[in-house]
């Protein structure tokens, strides 16, 4: 299985040096792939207390088991360090195409330390590395980069992961682009990627993967594949993409607007995918490595002021963050405000999160336009988003101050603007107003890396689809708990979520195959990995490997300090019922999450009074050797009490 | 005559998602990796634009007319071309003559590579869930593509369009 596993190829960027080392195959059994190995390796090499953007702190791409083989929409990369932006674990991912071509040339993982004296780039092919000199690309857009790289080397099929000026400039939300458009984006992983001068890693193969199982392998992937493609939202999804589905989330009450002020708009038809169908800006529908789904966009604008915008996506979350959470509901601005990022290297989600903050804070006089430059930045205001977006990626005038992301700009600009800073951990809350999401609401309070949805997206609470609701009553016995304004087996919904999300992540799949659609069940998961490695495993036992990764993310947070406060929600969530669900219940109140966080912490064997995990609890999921470290630095709970 | 079945492809609906090389390679090799697959993708990455290339199988193929050994051509009582390794010396005359870029080398073999319809069922066509590989008569082929163009050039207009 050593191929289609992959060997660690470490980078030392300080001393120039590059070596191999082949996996053990015990701990693929144990972490399986991507997300789970990265998990392990961060652990291990991350040692408490590492500057972020420090040279110790190890960058670490992993690509999924099944990624490079033709199981449907496996090809994810997952970016693992801690986070600039948090201070806490960061798990981060992207689809594109690259993580296939690592697995070509001959590698699953890259673990990046050290800071180069100047700008490089990686030129990995066929088992050999390459330190290039990158001063001339240093300051290029991430597609420019790209062209470069293609060019200079001369094979149009190199794949490039690269940095745009954002994470140059140490923007505490840049991104790691993949395949030109696709992001690795939350949580400053960019930036990390920026400290060590590092602009890009080009990567070709033409290696050969082999299963284990040859034969069972691709009837498994068949099975995937009728199952994926007889899923009721799967043609949806690849008709309308993920802004499709815009405004069946306004109708629920759940579109975060006016920087979470709002939860619906009354037309919200200028951001969703059928109105980029309808109006012609879509031009193709593309697919990430080996997707059979196919939800990203290329867009194009062909006439009018922004003329010559080209380029993947937008997505939903960012026709949220740049669009309705600015009270922007001008298509153009928002496919250009897209474009920006994607070119400068920025988290849509971040980026937008940081300028509608700003614009609450100019609408209640706590910052002027002189403040801004001369900026008017009001809701609504295109030109000022799009200037504001540049400034932040080149940390120019109050750039500089959003750059470091809303938390720390709070702070800087004072007041009750910490009220409007919708952040917890330090990170911005993804596109979902979890008020009237409660399961949304307890797995943003406990991700590892802030509030978001991707490290456990609860899709099926809201019962959208005949497949949800049969997932629901899987989980919690009853068709009725599809409903996202109950709290009642919130815990159990999250629990079971965050289990197949890592396993998804490990394997290489999208989350869209495993938790927004259904087809690839657990099930199917197991059979992946058994006829891959020859090692066979059920359902039962690679959900487990799941809480083991999802356990081991949380010790790291443990590690570096946490403690069951961490596990909460942005101040406006908690303390302001939304104005568009007339129900009292339309809130995040501190009784309701504490509610749920005891039952959660309880289905994991973790002490609620510290959100830590219990020796116990480690020691059952074969995690002994974490519960001697955190032991010995004082973070295992007393079990004699409870 | 039974109606010649051509591999057609589409390439407005291409996603580019590489389907199609990975069960080209698995078939033909038993493993995954584009470089072994017989239909290769040209990707613009920057343009999202993604073009499959693929034997055109050809009336009078060029790559079979340089092969100096026989090693290109169909073998004995079947219908479908292939590449007679055995005979294949490696010279590659037919990577060059093929003005498709179809035929490649084996990158461990040594021998040429080209599409062989996978002898009458390609598997690329049964996992191309957009619809950019096609596998069908000729004739049905040019019909759709002649209507498919007429269409685009509007001369379909509605009944009340007509009527004005």
């Amino acid at each position: 299985m050593r191929d289609i596993v992959g060997d660690i190829l470490y980078v030392d960027l300080t001393q120039r040096r590059a070596w191999r080392e082949p996996v053990a195959p015990d701990r693929v059994i144990r972490f399986l792939g991507g997300r789970g190995m990265n998990a392990s390796l961060l652990w291990e090499l991350c040692k408490p207390g590492t500057e972020p953007l420090g040279p110790e702190n190890p960058l670490i791409f992993g690509t999924g088991l099944a990624t490079g083989t033709e199981m449907p929409s496996s090809g994810r990369t997952t970016v693992t360090c801690r986070s600039p932006a948090t201070g806490w674990y960061l798990k981060t991912s992207a689809g594109g195409h690259w993580g296939g071509e690592l697995k070509y040339a001959g590698y699953g993982y890259l673990v990046v330390t050290g800071k180069s004296e100047h700008p490089v780039y990686l030129w990995i092919h066929d088992g050999e590395v390459e330190f290039r000199d990158a001063r001339h690309l240093w300051g290029k857009d991430v597609r420019e980069t790209d062209l470069a790289i293609k060019r200079e080397i001369g094979d149009e099929d190199i794949q490039v992961a690269a940095i745009g000026p954002g994470g140059e400039h140490l923007v505490k939300f840049a991104a790691v682009m993949f395949s030109v458009y696709n992001a690795a984006a939350r949580g400053g992983a960019g930036a990390v990627m920026g400290s060590k001068n590092l602009k890009a890693i080009a990567v070709r193969g033409t290696g050969a993967l082999r299963a284990a199982q040859p034969a069972r392998y691709h009837q498994v992937a068949r099975a995937c594949y009728e199952s994926l493609l007889a899923d009721s939202g799967t043609a949806g999804l690849a008709e309308y993409g993920t802004s499709g589905s815009l405004n069946v989330v306004n109708e629920l009450r759940l579109l975060p607007s006016f920087n979470f002020q709002r939860s619906h708009l009354e037309d919200a038809y200028p951001l969703t995918g059928q109105y980029l169908v309808e109006a012609g800006y879509l031009k193709r529908r593309v697919a990430c490595f080996a997707c059979i789904i196919g939800c990203h966009r290329y867009t194009q604008i062909v006439r009018g002021m922004h003329a010559g915008t080209f380029g993947g996506g937008p997505e939903y979350e960012t026709l949220s963050a740049l669009g309705s959470g600015c009270g922007l509901l001008d298509t153009e601005v928002v496919i250009k405000a897209n474009e920006l990022c994607n070119l400068l290297g920025l988290d849509t989600i971040s980026c937008g999160s940081v300028i509608q903050w700003a614009m609450e804070c100019y609408e209640k006089g706590l910052i002027t336009a002189r403040d801004l430059d001369g900026l008017e930045l009001h809701w609504g205001n295109g030109p000022a988003v799009l200037e504001m977006v540049r400034r932040i990626a080149f940390r120019e005038g109050f750039g500089d101050v959003l750059a470091e992301g809303v938390k720390v700009a709070a702070e800087k600009v004072g007041g009750d603007s910490y009220q409007w800073a919708v952040q917890a951990k330090g990170l911005e809350q993804s596109r979902v107003d979890t008020r009237s999401a409660k399961a949304y609401a307890l797995a943003f309070a406990v991700n590892p890396r802030g509030p978001d949805h991707l490290h456990t997206e609860t899709f099926a609470e809201f019962g959208l689809s005949p497949e949800a609701r049969a997932l629901i009553r899987k989980i919690t016995g009853d068709e009725k708990y599809a409903n996202p304004y109950l709290t009642d087996k919130r815990p159990e919904i999250v629990r079971w979520h965050e289990d197949c999300y890592a396993v998804t992540d490990s394997l290489g799949f999208c989350a869209f195959t495993t938790t927004a659609l259904y087809g690839i069940t657990p099930e199917l998961m197991a059979q992946v990995f058994s006829a891959a490695t020859g090692y066979e495993i059920s359902e039962e036992a690679i959900m487990e490997a799941g809480r083991r990764i999802v356990t081991l993310e949380k010790c790291y947070n443990v590690r570096e300090g946490a403690t069951r406060q961490d596990d909460t929600l942005p101040w406006r969530m908690m303390n302001e019922r939304s104005p568009d669900r007339p129900d009292p219940n339309a809130i995040n109140s501190a009784e309701e999450l504490a509610a749920m966080l005891d039952r959660y912490y309880a289905l994991h064997g973790w002490d609620p009074k510290t959100s830590w995990p219990l020796r116990s609890t480690l020691e059952r999921l074969g995690l002994g050797d974490v519960a001697r470290e955190l032991g010995a630095l004082g973070k295992l709970p007393d079990e004699r009490e409870g | 005559m039974a109606l010649q079945k051509v591999l057609v492809i589409d390439a407005d609906r291409c996603t580019g998602c590489r389907q199609c090389e990975l069960v080209c390679s698995y078939e033909h090799e038993g493993v995954y990796a584009p470089t072994l697959s017989r239909i290769r993708l040209v990707k613009f990455e920057d343009r999202c634009l993604n073009v499959p290339v693929v034997c055109g199988f050809c009336d009078k193929p060029p790559c079979e007319d340089v092969c100096p050994t026989g090693a290109m051509g169909q073998r004995a009582g079947q219908p479908y071309a292939v590449v007679r390794e055995e005979n294949c010396i490696g010279c590659k005359e037919c990577v060059h003559a093929c003005p498709l870029g179809a035929v490649a080398m084996h990158p461990r073999k040594g021998v040429a590579m080209r599409c062989d319809l996978c002898q009458g069922d390609p598997a690329c066509v049964k996992v191309c869930a957009p619809g950019a590989l096609r596998y069908e008569p000729l004739d049905a082929a040019v019909r759709q593509k002649r209507r498919a163009r007429v269409v685009a050039l509007g001369v379909l207009r509605s009944p009340e369009e007509e009527e004005c």
